[in-house]
């Protein structure tokens, strides 16, 4: 085979895997048609050759980049959202309520979280189905980065009644979870998130004697449900600072972020009250002489007079 | 997994069309819907790029018409090809009862089937289903692009290098003109209706 018909049968095999959508096999023929003109010698139009060849393979670039471009899921059609909840329900086809809720997964996980959320926000009305569907409202919106929203609706929950405690708990800390995971609190800051997932105090700070100390029960952990005393080592009106010595671990687990304290005693010079406390921090102290024990936080959010 | 209404005596079985990028998964379900129209049983379902790549998956019900007894359902699904949407493959995969892996038969293209079927292999791995296990078959596909020039790999080197350890059934075909598309799903559909059979027994008795 001469040059000629050398280079017009690579070129023949580019346009043939072009044809066939192959544009990785087309470039790679394009490419040693390339190297072919280059090192052969005493070739009239060699530059024009060149600039032909070029200027497929910059056209192959082109194409390369839109087809292989990962692109944001688009709408899809109402019968496709039925083929998607159809597809991934494996469960029993009695039971409506689970399958249901897979469905609605199945569409969030084919990036139709519009129709998700909507879904979702139908099964809080069932018990069984609640937990699950509230977090994978909160997933459907930091799948969109959306953690404005996500934030929003975790709040919605906790000041509203469609969740229990336990549930608004659990809820928060899987939000808390996937922000950490997925490096969006690199974005906006963690105590950020923890401020504004905080239940509003009805308790004005001037309203607030200096307290002493407080008691309240566990609730959870090794010692759940024993009443525990504390000495407050700092006050900033509403929020309490208290130490726990790193002995004292078992008392530490028993106490979550996020939790709340019903039936809180709290000990001032001039009275005793009683209250509602909100564990709004919970940290290892990492340096200094106190290196190794905890320092917790609790907001007061209501006193009883 | 299969839908089974022993009541209604009904069997839904879901077939995967599985293979690398612009193997022709798609070509296939297109030419059974615009030809088996006295089965197709709804309509065909394609989400795809601008550039004709399958984005999500291709969808097409088949009614099968009777047997013992039992009235025959099939759900036909293609996965996206290309290698970043495994995750949307596994998706698609989930439930499976019956796979065709469809191979291009391009030279060029060996290394991506060899790819793409050791991707099918982890993803049913990670379901727990062992290859070996579940009704497959392999098609080996474009083989009338021979004529327009392409360089084919023969049908024995695709058996050896693809089918040497599983020993599933194999067909040749071509999907734009229909070549070996209605055998291999018929072979698969045998396959996995006896593979039902006996796992459920649904046809005991009639």
């Amino acid at each position: 085979m001469n040059f000629g018909e050398k280079v017009k049968s690579l070129i023949k095999e580019a346009e043939l895997y072009k044809s066939q959508g192959l544009l990785n096999e087309a470039l790679d023929a394009y490419k040693n048609v390339q190297t072919l003109i280059e090192s052969t010698q005493n070739i009239k139009n060699k530059d024009s050759l060149l600039k032909k060849i070029a200027d497929k393979i910059d056209l192959l670039y082109a194409k390369m980049e839109t087809e292989f471009a990962t692109p944001n899921p688009p709408k899809v059609s109402e019968d496709a959202r039925s083929v998607i909840k159809e597809m991934i329900t494996e469960d029993d086809p009695e039971a409506k309520g689970s399958s249901s809720l897979a469905g609605a997964v199945a569409l969030a996980k084919f990036g139709q979280y519009d129709q998700a959320i909507e879904e979702l926000t139908r099964l809080l009305s069932y018990d069984s189905l609640r937990l699950d569907a509230a977090k994978n409202i909160v997933w459907c919106w930091l799948q969109q980065n959306e953690v404005d929203k996500a934030l929003g609706r975790v709040k919605q929950w906790m000041s509203g009644n469609v969740l229990t405690l336990s549930e608004v708990n659990s809820v928060r800390a899987y939000f808390e979870e996937l922000v950490q995971k997925s490096g969006l609190d690199a974005r906006i800051s963690r105590d950020k998130i923890q401020k504004d997932l905080e239940p509003e105090s009805q308790v004005d700070d001037e309203e607030i004697l200096d307290i002493n100390s407080t008691r309240f029960n566990l609730p959870r952990g090794p010692r759940k449900g024993e009443a525990v005393e504390l000495e407050v080592s700092f006050q900033a009106g509403k929020y309490l600072k208290m130490l726990v010595p790193k002995k004292d671990q078992k008392l530490i687990e028993g106490l979550s972020v996020g939790d709340q304290l019903n039936g809180m005693i709290f000990y001032s010079p001039m009275a005793i009250f009683s209250g509602i406390g909100y564990v709004s921090s919970k940290v290892t102290i990492n340096a200094g002489p106190k290196k190794g024990d905890y320092s917790l936080e609790i907001k007061i959010l209501s006193i009883q007079t | 997994m299969a839908v089974l209404n022993l009541k209604s005596r009904e069997i839904q079985a879901k077939i995967v069309y599985y293979g690398p990028g612009r193997s022709g998964k798609t070509t296939n379900l297109e030419f059974i819907h615009n030809n088996y129209t006295k089965q197709v049983a709804g309509k065909m379902i394609s989400i795809d790029t601008h550039g004709d790549r399958t984005l999500f998956f291709d969808f097409l019900p088949l009614g099968l018409g009777k047997i013992k007894g039992c009235e025959i359902k099939a759900q036909l699904y293609t996965v996206p090809g290309q290698v970043q949407y495994r995750a949307t493959r596994e998706l698609v995969l989930k439930g499976v009862d019956g796979v065709i892996f469809v191979a291009d038969s391009l030279k060029v293209r060996r290394e991506k089937n060899m790819l793409s079927l050791k991707d099918l292999h982890q993803s049913l791995k990670k379901m727990g289903i062992d290859i070996r296990r579940i009704p497959l078959v392999l098609q080996y596909n474009k083989r009338d692009l021979e004529e327009q020039g392409f360089p084919l790999m023969s049908v024995e080197k695709m058996d050896h290098e693809l089918n040497r350890q599983l020993k599933v059934p194999s067909f040749t075909a071509s999907a734009l003109t229909g070549e070996g598309v209605g055998n291999t799903l018929s072979r698969v559909m045998k396959l996995t209706l006896q593979h039902l059979q006996k796992e459920f027994q649904w046809a005991q008795g009639k």
